[in-house]
C-alpha cells in the first residue's frame, strides 16, 4: 500500500490529473482512509487557489507599452 | 474559427484600436515574462518581451488563427528568447535553491512512510481569505522570488496562466519529467510558507 510520504511525493500528478488509472485508485484508497494526507491535499489545493488569485501588477507601464503598439501598428498602414 | 473571443479582439487590434491593445498587454505579458524569464534569464527577459511584442504587431496582420492567440504570443516569445541565446542554452538545474520556508521533506514521516509532522488544520479555508492577510502576501512574494527563474517560470505558467504541462515543455524546451519536478518542487515550497504562516501568524 502506498504510504504517506510516496502520496506526498506523487502529490501534483494527482492533483494535475497525471496519473494512470491504477495508481490514482491506489491515491483515492489511501485518502478515503488517511485524514492527514486528505488535509495535505486539500491544503495543497488550496495553496493552488491562492497563487491563482494573488493579485497582477497592473503598471502605468503597460498602458504605455499599448500605447506604443497601437502606434506601431498604425503606422504600418 | 476555432477562438471565437481571439477573433473579436484580433478584429479591434487590426484597427489599431488602443484599447484593445491595452487588453492584449494586459492579459498576455506575465505569461510571456514567464517565458522569456525561463530560457533567457532575468537581465535579458524585458528585452526578449519587447522584442517580441514588436514581432506580434508586425504579423498580427498576418495570424491565421490555427492556434489560440495565447499560444502564437508564448511561442513567438520563446522563438525570439532562443534567437537570443544564440546556441549557448544553459542547463536546467533541478537542484533546488534553499527557500524561506523550507518544503515538506523527509523530515516530516516516520521511516516507514507514515507522517510524524502531519499538517495541522489551517484558520483560512479560502485564498480570498488568507490573501486578506497583507503580511502573508508579501511572504509569498519572498517565496516566489527565492524560486529559480525557470523554475519560477513553470509554477507561474502553470498555476497562474493555466498552461497544460506539455504546452510548458514545448515552450521551454524542457522534458516532462523535470517540468513535474520543478512544478512540483516549488508547489511544495508555496505549501510550506502557507503552513508556516498559519502556525506562527508570521512570515
Amino acid at each position: 500500500m502506498l504510504s504517506c510520504k510516496e502520496l506526498v511525493a506523487h502529490s501534483s500528478e494527482y492533483i494535475d490529473g497525471q496519473m494512470k488509472l491504477r495508481r490514482r485508485l491506489s491515491v483515492r484508497m489511501h485518502l478515503a482512509m488517511c485524514v492527514n494526507c486528505r488535509r495535505f491535499i486539500k491544503q495543497l489545493r488550496l495553496s493552488q487557489a491562492v497563487l491563482r488569485r494573488l493579485p497582477r501588477g497592473q503598471s502605468a507601464e503597460s498602458d504605455e507599452l499599448a500605447a506604443k503598439l497601437a502606434e506601431v501598428h498604425r503606422q504600418q498602414h | 474559427m476555432d477562438y471565437p473571443a481571439d477573433q473579436i479582439l484580433l478584429a479591434r487590434l487590426r484597427v489599431s484600436e488602443q484599447k484593445a491593445y491595452r487588453e492584449l498587454v494586459a492579459t498576455y505579458q506575465g505569461a510571456m515574462r514567464a517565458v522569456a524569464f525561463a530560457i533567457v534569464g532575468s537581465r535579458n527577459a524585458d528585452e526578449v518581451v519587447q522584442d517580441a511584442w514588436l514581432a506580434v504587431v508586425r504579423n498580427l496582420d498576418g495570424f491565421q488563427g490555427r492556434s489560440s492567440l495565447k499560444t502564437w504570443l508564448l511561442t513567438i516569445t520563446a522563438n525570439t528568447a532562443k534567437t537570443r541565446l544564440k546556441g549557448n542554452r544553459r542547463e536546467v538545474l533541478l537542484d533546488d535553491i534553499p527557500s524561506p520556508h523550507g518544503t515538506v521533506g523527509d523530515e516530516r514521516f516516520h521511516g516507514d512512510g507514515h507522517w510524524l509532522l502531519a499538517p495541522h488544520a489551517w484558520h483560512h479555508d479560502s485564498p480570498e481569505a488568507l490573501l486578506t492577510e497583507e503580511e502573508l502576501r508579501e511572504c509569498l512574494e519572498r517565496t516566489l522570488a527565492s524560486l529559480s527563474e525557470l523554475q519560477g517560470s513553470v509554477l507561474h505558467l502553470r498555476e497562474r496562466e493555466g498552461l497544460e504541462l506539455d504546452e510548458i515543455c514545448n515552450l521551454l524546451q524542457v522534458s516532462l519529467s523535470n517540468v513535474r519536478v520543478l512544478l512540483h518542487r516549488a508547489r511544495l515550497k508555496v505549501f510550506a510558507t502557507l503552513e508556516h504562516f498559519e502556525e506562527t501568524g508570521q512570515c
